[in-house]
C-alpha cells in the first residue's frame, strides 16, 4: 500500500517534469546557429588564444627576455 | 475494510498505469518537438566561415611543478595571474602563473582533492573530495590555516566539484551522491539541493549572466541537466552522449552548453532549441574526454583527454584545429584564465602547464 501510494507520488513528479519540459519554446536550429555565429564574431577581436596577440610583448605569459620592465 | 484498501489499491494501479501512458505520450511529444525544428546542421552553415589558421602560436609557456600526485582540478582567480590547484595527495597549491612561484600549499586531512575553486574575493579557497565536504581555507601566511578552515557542507558521498557562484556568499557543489547543492558559507547552511540526477554528479557550470540564476549539471547518467537555482527544480534535460559526462560548460553567450565524455567525444547543447548541435569527435580519438572549457568568444573548445593529449577544437565547423602534446599522464582539468590569454592545464604526471 505505502509503496504502491509512493510510486504513484513518484510518477506523478515524472509526468509533471516531463510536461514542463514539453512546454517550453524553442527555437529552430537555423536561428540558434545564426546567433551563435553572430556572438562569436562580435567577440572575437577579445580572444587572443584565437587571433593571437598583436605582438608578442602583448602576451602577460611571453617567456622572459633578458630585460624586463617591472 | 480490507476491501475498501483493495479498491484504493486499484484505483492507484490504474492511476500508475494512466500516468505511465502519458509520459510515454510526453517523450514522443518531446522528440518531435526537437526534431521538428531540426532544420541544419550548425557545421553546414559554418562552412561558409573561414577557417582558423593562429593556432600555432599556442605552445607551453609556463610549467608548474610541485604537486607530488595527481594533480585532480584548478581554477583560475579574477586577478587572471594566480591558479588554485588540488591534488590526490590532499594538497592545495596558489601559484603565481606568471612568475612560477609557489604562493600558498596547505595539507588538507583527506586524500583525492577532486575539486578546488577560487573566491571571487581573492582571499579564499575552496575545495573537497573523498572526505565528502566542501572545505574553505583562507589564503594567508599564518601557519594556522588549517585551523582556520570552515567546513562549508557535507554530502554522502565524494565531492566530484565546486565553484563559487556570483560571490564568497555561497557554494555550488555536485557530488558521487547523484546530488548537487548550493551552501552558505558563512552559516554551512545547505540552501538548495537539487535532486533528478540518477548517477554521481561530475561536474557543474553557472550561466554567465548578470542574475545567475541558471546552472548547468553533468552526470555520469550520461545527462546534463539545466537547474533553475530559486526552484531547486530542472527546466531542462540533454541526452546524446554514450557515456559518463565527465565535464560541462557554458558557452560564453550563455546559450550553449559544452561537454566532455567518457565516450571520447565532446558535445554541444543548444538552450534555445532544446536540442544537442554538435559532436566533436574523430575517429582516431578513442579515450575519454575529463574536461572542456572556451575561448572566450566561444569560437575554441579546448578539451583535455586520457590520452595526455589536450585537442582544440571550432566548435563552428566541427573539426579539431590542432593537437596539443606536453603532459605525460591524462589531462585532468583545462580552465582558460578570466581575460583569454592563456589556459591552464593540470594532469595526474603531477605536473599544470600555462598554454599562451
Amino acid at each position: 500500500m505505502d509503496m504502491m501510494t509512493s510510486n504513484l507520488q513518484q510518477q506523478r513528479q515524472i509526468n509533471e517534469q516531463l510536461r514542463r519540459e514539453a512546454a517550453i519554446k524553442r527555437i529552430a536550429i537555423s536561428q540558434v546557429v545564426q546567433d551563435i555565429i553572430r556572438y562569436i564574431q562580435d567577440h572575437e577581436n577579445e580572444d587572443y588564444l584565437l587571433k593571437g596577440f598583436s605582438s608578442q610583448k602583448a602576451n602577460p605569459f611571453r617567456e622572459k627576455g633578458g630585460c624586463e620592465i617591472i | 475494510m480490507l476491501e475498501i484498501k483493495m479498491s484504493i489499491s486499484e484505483n492507484e494501479t490504474e492511476s500508475i498505469e494512466l500516468l505511465t501512458k502519458e509520459a510515454e505520450a510526453l517523450k514522443q511529444k518531446l522528440e518531435e518537438e526537437r526534431q521538428k525544428l531540426n532544420d541544419v546542421t550548425l557545421a553546414t552553415v559554418a562552412e561558409r566561415l573561414e577557417f582558423i589558421n593562429f593556432l600555432n602560436n599556442i605552445k607551453t609557456r609556463r610549467h608548474l611543478k610541485g604537486h607530488q600526485s595527481k594533480v585532480l582540478c584548478c581554477d583560475w582567480c579574477t586577478d587572471k595571474r594566480r591558479i588554485v590547484s588540488s591534488s590526490q595527495d590532499g594538497k592545495i597549491i596558489v601559484w603565481d602563473a606568471f612568475s612560477n612561484n609557489k604562493e600558498f600549499a596547505v595539507s588538507t586531512p583527506s586524500t583525492w582533492v577532486m575539486a578546488c575553486a577560487y573566491a571571487p574575493s581573492t582571499t579564499h579557497v575552496a575545495c573537497g573530495g573523498m572526505d565528502n565536504k566542501v572545505t574553505v581555507y583562507p589564503i594567508s601566511h599564518e601557519d594556522d590555516n588549517v585551523k582556520k578552515k570552515t567546513v562549508v557542507g557535507t554530502h554522502t558521498s565524494f565531492v566530484s566539484c565546486c565553484m563559487f557562484p556570483n560571490s564568497d556568499q555561497q557554494i555550488l557543489t555536485g557530488s558521487g551522491d547523484s546530488t548537487a547543492a548550493l551552501w552558505d558559507v558563512e552559516t554551512g547552511q545547505l540552501l538548495q539541493s537539487f535532486h533528478g540526477h540518477s548517477s554521481d554528479v561530475m561536474a557543474v557550470d553557472l550561466a554567465p549572466s548578470e542574475i545567475g540564476n541558471t546552472f548547468v549539471s553533468g552526470s555520469a547518467d550520461k545527462t546534463v541537466l539545466v537547474w533553475d537555482m530559486r526552484t531547486g527544480q530542472y527546466v531542462q534535460s540533454f541526452e546524446g552522449h554514450l557515456s559518463d559526462i565527465n565535464s560541462v560548460r557554458f558557452h560564453p553567450s550563455g546559450d550553449a552548453i559544452g561537454t566532455g565524455s567518457d565516450d571520447a567525444t565532446c558535445r554541444l547543447f543548444d538552450l534555445r532549441a532544446d536540442k544537442e548541435v554538435a559532436v566533436y569527435s574523430k575517429e582516431s580519438i578513442i579515450f575519454g574526454s575529463n574536461t572542456v572549457d572556451f575561448s572566450v568568444s566561444g569560437r575554441l573548445l579546448f578539451a583535455g583527454y586520457n590520452d595526455y593529449t589536450i585537442n582544440v577544437w571550432d566548435t563552428l565547423k566541427c573539426v579539431r584545429v590542432s593537437l596539443l602534446f606536453g603532459h605525460e599522464n591524462r589531462v585532468s582539468s583545462v580552465r582558460v584564465s578570466p581575460d583569454g590569454t592563456a589556459f591552464a592545464s593540470a594532469s595526474w604526471d603531477t605536473t599544470l602547464r600555462i598554454w599562451a
